[in-house]
């Protein structure tokens, strides 16, 4: 467990203006994660839970509140350094696998270390370069790394979008719906996958997802309804 | 329902519907804009047409002298003929004026179905004797019967009898019978009115609504030596003229250097005034050719040189060439009648020989100017009724010579030909105008991809999709329409003035707007329809992902090489075929300019087939060599540009033909129209003969010498050479016959460096060589092919040359023929021969140079204005110069067209081109950003800053950019080249292909700026996207 990548997030509130109305997207007056935690972000379809996790990302700004990760409060931090931030600290996973279509799946794995590397070593050097090959090896796309995303299946493309979010070891790893799209065999490939990664590396792991079975793999479950949270419970059976 | 939701849809996107909208307004905007251009033009066709023109019309009085004889025709019936009725024909002719009638004849001709009765004339009740034939239309050539001499008030009957083969009705088939004169051998019909009188027609004339002036002019040509003061006698031939000082008043050509034009006193030209050292107040004796002479008082001396309503050409030949006469005496048209014709009429009926130069009498008519204010079409009809209306007038005794109706008819056929060319170079802009809207279309089809899909899952079918669409089309390219049609005739009359374009009919302005409407609207509308239909079925068909990555048809077929091969066969065969020749046209020469169109084809297929290989090799350029094992990523923004390109090279290609399409376009346009304008330019120096043209005034007191050209070096001035010339100036003789001629002499150096000569128009050697023949020979003559083959004269002849002809110091000098030339520059009126003006000087040592031809040091229109005011204010300061320049000049030769504002039209396209290029360029840009949002968005949320995805984005448009500009310039370059080619008729001289650097640079910086702009736009919208739904959604 990682002592900096703890999750404050305190009155957060997104409001979105439609018309003259104004919507309130989400209300969280607090919520807390612990570094290496794993927690499950459920509710029904419009309940604030991506709004949630893209605030926790830094992709986007709260109306009110603050989101601190570990000792950084990226909702004070410009966009320039919000990105430098992420690139180092987060890695994200969605529904969509969200790769580069011209970039094979190890150069849309190498380009997140670059990324990441950037200033501080060089992302072509034999260490990256294992790096991404373990990883891929371990995900089970060893033959696959020069292939481009379109010449996968959907599940192996999923698994390079995992391999993507946690190769440069991120100290906090956010996943919205990440089996959406898949069947059930490979859906439980790649929660499993999540959940090992974020063990083997601490990392804090807040998950999105609507399959109650996917929520109680996590240590605990935050349930959400019309942007507040309205439950917020351990699970004694996860791992 | 499907159109509240088109609608709705239309309404809630408008960026998205204005932008598709932007592609049809501009297409629309360009074709209608280009129509209406035209219509407004077309009236500065008119105008360029009727300049030159010395006079609109010309009612010539056939029979001035001896015209007082009248012939009756009269048939004892006047019902209907049947056949075998007898029918008797009487003719009486009578002599009513103060002389006799030499060498009658009378004519008669018998319909068809009337046979002459044999042996039944009679003349004076006496049988003619003679055979079985009409006498008077006798033999195969159905001559009239001569009766001799008419004395004045005598009166001949004649009678004859014919029978009817067939029944006739004689109100529609009749005797037609004739009489001649030796005084007036046209012939005469019988029972026409009685002539009405000069002046009695010109008032009436003036009447005619659309007749701003009706003139009376008589003229005659006297043989040399008939004009004599005190004891001194002008050895030339003279010009004798009658005209009222309201022909004067009216005629600005015509200079008054000193007194006044009195009725009963004689106007003297300075020429004629200088030879015999008269001056107002003294007086002239006039030779007659009946013997007798005729006195006037001088009351002023004037300046005819500029007078082309009084010396262009009457004559077949050479008509309308400036025939000057220096030798002129002007009297008021009474006494020109009265003195001048009876002396003619005295000679004509005393004489046993015709007069060689009888008066010629006309009534000089000028159409109101107003009424010209149109397109030559419009015009010509007004011309023409206004020549039937004066027709009208006592329309028995004369003819009409309708000048300005000849000249409109050409420039009406050179108008129809400017439109056809107009419409042309609008092609390109409404091609453009569909794949910009054809472009766009697929944007917004990749937006709408989405909604689609969704309405399909509620339950829409194909059919309802393509209802949609056809609904989305009409109304994006209905509303499109009527933006651009707007848009077209304000841009037109920014071009070229509203007041230019309101000259047009609105007639042809509302024909232009339907025409540019549909034809841009079928443009953009089926671009947009056919680009949505395809989205709509690849939606359907489920394979978009595999039909996405189908390369179009042309790249598959390859079709931009076979556009390529194709057009290079027929240039091949069109340089063999010397198509490019066309016919040149001229207003003069009745002949509208001929221009091969039809091969405007190869401009615009170089246009679509080199841009689309441009493409091929650009994108070809871009993929380098296949995919690498291994990429480095040390330099991310750099790798990630590389590899984009490079993977998706198409992406950029598909953006760089867009972009290539609209700077060739706009390069061809201003490499074509820097081309025309240098043209027009070198037109222009090759009729005046260089920048300048400097002639001393008749009137100058100053003798102007050859050595006198170094005067004439003032500041902007660079060279001078003197001139000798005038119109039949020598005669010149060869072995075989001779030739009345107009000579030029010149300084040979000189001429060479002020005149823009052509060594095309040296068929024998070149300008330079041909005129160092007559630098180093003082014998030396270069004749023109023409009078070199009129005179059956080869290289080495000997040509006898009598120079300073019909002058005190004519003599013959004889020269040898060493060189032919086609035309030379500075001789509008043609020179038949060429020689040196030391020679020249030599022979005939007291001639003075008639012109001097300058150069200026700066090209430009400011040097040309800068050299005028320098000789203005220097040599020509005491005001006996006149000067005409390059800027002036009015090519006789040269086809209305040659008259267009093609810089407006390059405006026009060029406007647009930028327009559509900008539009493009945003397209391309924003259509970036559209398609690959999630990807720029992914970016973000991996942690790549702002700054380094704005440099990505601004790589890529850069890169369509810049290949699409370099791609451009060099199909433009070609389609330029095949433009300047295809409009080679339209001027005098075969025109030069001119680069223009700045205005290729001012098309290129153009797009690059839009890019740059538009660059930071989109970059900007990135971090406005709202990431955490573009991350979460599936494709």
């Amino acid at each position: 467990m990682k002592a900096g990548n703890s999750i404050r997030a305190s009155g957060l509130v997104v409001d979105h203006r439609i018309g003259d109305a104004t919507v309130r997207a989400l209300d969280c007056r607090a919520l807390s994660v612990a570094g290496g935690a794993s927690v499950a972000v459920t509710g029904p379809s419009g309940c604030g839970k991506s709004t949630l996790l893209g605030l926790l990302a830094g992709l986007a700004s709260p109306t009110e509140g603050s989101v601190t990760i570990g000792e950084t409060e990226i909702t004070a931090l410009t966009e320039q350094a919000r990105a430098a931030f992420r690139k180092s600290s987060i890695g994200v996973v969605y529904q969509a696998d969200n790769l580069l279509p011209f970039l094979t799946v190890a150069e849309n794995i190498m380009l997140q270390l670059s990324l990441c590397a950037h200033g501080t070593r060089r992302a072509g050097d034999v260490k990256a370069n294992g790096r991404v090959r373990e990883l891929l090896d371990r995900l089970g796309l060893g033959d696959l790394g020069d292939r481009l995303p379109d010449e996968l299946s959907g599940g192996q493309r999923q698994r390079a979008a995992v391999a993507r979010a946690v190769v440069h070891e991120p100290a906090v790893i956010l996943a919205d719906e990440p089996t959406g799209a898949l069947d059930e065999a490979n859906a439980n490939g790649v929660v499993r996958l999540l959940v090992d990664l974020h063990r083997d590396l601490g990392a804090t792991l807040v998950l999105v997802t609507h399959d109650p079975e996917v929520a109680r793999l996590m240590q605990r479950t935050v349930r959400l309804r019309d942007g507040s949270v309205v439950e917020d419970s351990e699970a004694s059976h996860a791992g | 329902m499907l159109g509240r939701y088109v609608w709705a849809d239309l309404v809630r996107n408008p960026r998205r519907t204005l932008s598709t909208m932007v592609g049809v307004s501009l297409g629309v905007g360009l074709s209608c804009a280009v129509l209406f251009f035209v219509d407004g033009l077309s009236a500065s066709m008119t105008q360029r047409a009727v300049a030159p023109l010395p006079i609109d019309m010309q009612r010539v009085l056939t029979a001035p002298v001896g015209e007082d004889i009248r012939l009756a025709q009269r048939l004892d019936r006047d019902g209907q003929i049947r056949s075998g009725d007898k029918v008797r024909v009487s003719l009486e002719i009578r002599n009513l004026g103060r002389l006799p009638a030499n060498e009658v004849i009378v004519r008669s001709l018998l319909p068809a179905g009337l046979d002459y009765v044999p042996r039944s004339a009679t003349i004076d009740a006496a049988p003619i004797d003679h055979s079985e034939e009409n006498p008077f239309a006798n033999g195969p050539a159905r001559a009239g019967f001569n009766l001799g001499t008419v004395p004045a008030g005598v009166t001949r009957t004649m009678h004859y009898d014919a029978t009817a083969s067939t029944d006739l009705d004689p109100s529609v088939t009749s005797v037609h019978s004739t009489f001649s004169t030796r005084e007036s051998l046209a012939p005469t019909d019988a029972n026409v009115p009685q002539s009405v009188p000069l002046a009695e027609l010109a008032s009436a004339i003036k009447a005619v609504p659309g007749v701003a002036f009706a003139e009376p002019l008589s003229f005659t040509d006297l043989s040399p030596g008939s004009l004599a003061s005190g004891d001194r006698t002008d050895p030339g031939g003279v010009r004798l003229f009658g005209f009222d000082p309201s022909y004067t008043q009216r005629d600005t050509t015509i200079r008054l250097v000193v007194g006044t034009q009195q009725p009963g006193q004689a106007l003297i030209s300075a020429e004629a005034a200088a030879s015999l050292q008269i001056g107002v107040g003294d007086a002239v004796r006039l030779r007659l050719p009946d013997g007798t002479q005729l006195e006037a008082r001088i009351s002023g001396i004037v300046d005819l040189t500029r007078a082309r309503s009084l010396f262009a050409s009457r004559k077949g030949a050479d008509f309308e060439t400036f025939v000057y006469v220096p030798s002129a005496i002007v009297l008021d048209q009474q006494r020109f009648s009265t003195d001048v014709v009876a002396a003619f009429e005295r000679a004509a009926t005393g004489r046993g020989e015709r007069l060689k130069s009888p008066p010629t009498n006309e009534v000089d008519i000028g159409v109101t100017r107003e009424l010209l204010n149109a397109e030559p079409g419009v015009a010509l009809t007004e011309t023409q009724q206004i020549g039937a209306a004066v027709t009208a007038v006592a329309g028995h005794q004369d003819y009409l010579v309708d000048n300005i109706s000849n000249t409109l008819a050409v420039a009406r056929d050179d108008a129809a030909a400017a439109k056809r060319l107009f419409v042309y170079l609008g092609v390109p802009g409404g091609l453009l105008a569909g794949i910009l809207a054809a472009y766009a279309g697929n944007v917004l089809a990749a937006a709408q991809r989405r909604e689609q899909a969704t309405l399909r899952i509620r339950g829409a079918s194909r059919r309802h999709l393509l209802s949609m669409l056809t609904l989305r089309v009409g109304a994006i390219t209905g509303a499109g329409a009527l933006v651009g049609v707007s848009i077209g005739y304000l841009s037109a009359a920014a071009v070229i003035g509203n007041a230019t374009l309101r000259r047009a009919t609105t007639r042809s302005l509302a024909i232009s707007g339907v025409v540019g409407t549909v034809g841009g609207l079928l443009a953009t509308g089926a671009a947009l329809y056919i680009t949505g239909r395809r989205s709509i079925d690849r939606q359907i068909n489920q394979d978009r992902a595999r039909l996405s990555e189908t390369p179009p048809v042309w790249r598959r077929l390859r079709l931009d090489v076979v556009a390529v091969l194709i057009l290079s066969a027929a240039t091949v065969t069109a340089v063999a075929r010397s198509a490019f020749d066309g016919t040149p046209g001229s207003v003069y020469e009745g002949r509208a300019v001929d221009l091969p169109l039809v091969l405007l084809l190869l401009p615009i297929g170089a246009w679509i087939g080199g841009s689309l290989l441009a493409a091929r090799g650009f994108g070809r350029l871009l993929r380098g060599r296949r995919r690498t094992s291994r990429v480095s990523f040390d330099r991310t923004v750099r790798t990630l540009y590389r590899l984009s390109i490079r993977r998706r090279s198409w992406a950029v290609t598909d953006g760089a033909v867009v972009v290539t399409l609209i700077v060739a376009l706009g390069t061809s346009l201003s490499l074509f129209t820097a081309s025309y304008n240098a043209a027009k330019v070198a037109d222009a120096r090759f009729v005046v003969g260089s920048d300048l043209r400097i002639t001393p005034r008749p009137d100058s007191e100053h003798v102007y010498r050859a050595d006198d050209s170094s005067g004439f070096v003032v500041g902007g001035i660079e060279s001078v050479t003197p001139v000798v010339y005038r119109v039949h100036n020598v005669v010149l003789r060869s072995r075989r016959t001779e030739e009345l001629s107009s000579l030029a002499a010149v300084d040979p150096t000189a001429y060479r460096r002020v005149a823009p000569l052509d060594d095309s128009h040296f068929p024998s050697s070149s300008a330079s060589a041909a005129l160092d023949l007559i630098r180093d020979d003082p014998t030396a003559i270069l004749l023109s092919v023409h009078m070199a083959d009129f005179l059956q004269a080869r290289v080495g002849d000997p040509i006898r040359v009598l120079l300073a002809r019909a002058t005190n110091a004519q003599t013959e000098t004889k020269m040898h023929l060493v060189g032919l030339f086609e035309r030379l520059p500075g001789f509008p009126d043609g020179a038949d021969a060429l020689m040196n003006i030391s020679r020249h000087d030599a022979v005939v040592p007291s001639s003075s140079p008639d012109l001097f031809l300058a150069r200026t040091t700066d090209q430009s229109e400011a040097g040309l204005a800068r050299a005028v005011n320098a000789v203005r204010a220097g040599p020509g300061a005491s005001g006996g110069l006149q000067i005409d320049t390059r800027a002036t000049a009015l090519a006789k030769d040269q086809s209305s067209l040659a008259a267009l504002n093609i810089r407006g039209l390059l405006d026009l396209d060029s406007g647009y081109a930028l327009a559509m290029g900008t539009v493009a360029v945003a397209i391309f840009v924003f259509g970036l950003l559209l398609q690959r949002r999630r990807e720029y968005v992914t970016l973000r949320a991996q942690g790549m800053a702002p700054r380094a995805i704005r440099g990505l984005i601004s790589a890529e448009a850069a890169t369509v950019a810049v290949g699409g500009c370099i791609c451009g310039v060099i199909v433009g370059i070609v389609m330029a080249v095949y433009f300047v080619n295809v409009l080679r008729p339209v001027f005098v001289l075969a025109p030069p292909f001119h680069i223009d650097p700045g205005s290729i640079l001012a098309v290129v910086g153009s797009i690059l700026a839009a890019t740059a702009v538009t660059s930071v736009a989109a970059s900007s919208l990135v971090n406005r996207l709202r990431a955490t739904e573009l991350l979460r959604d599936e494709e």
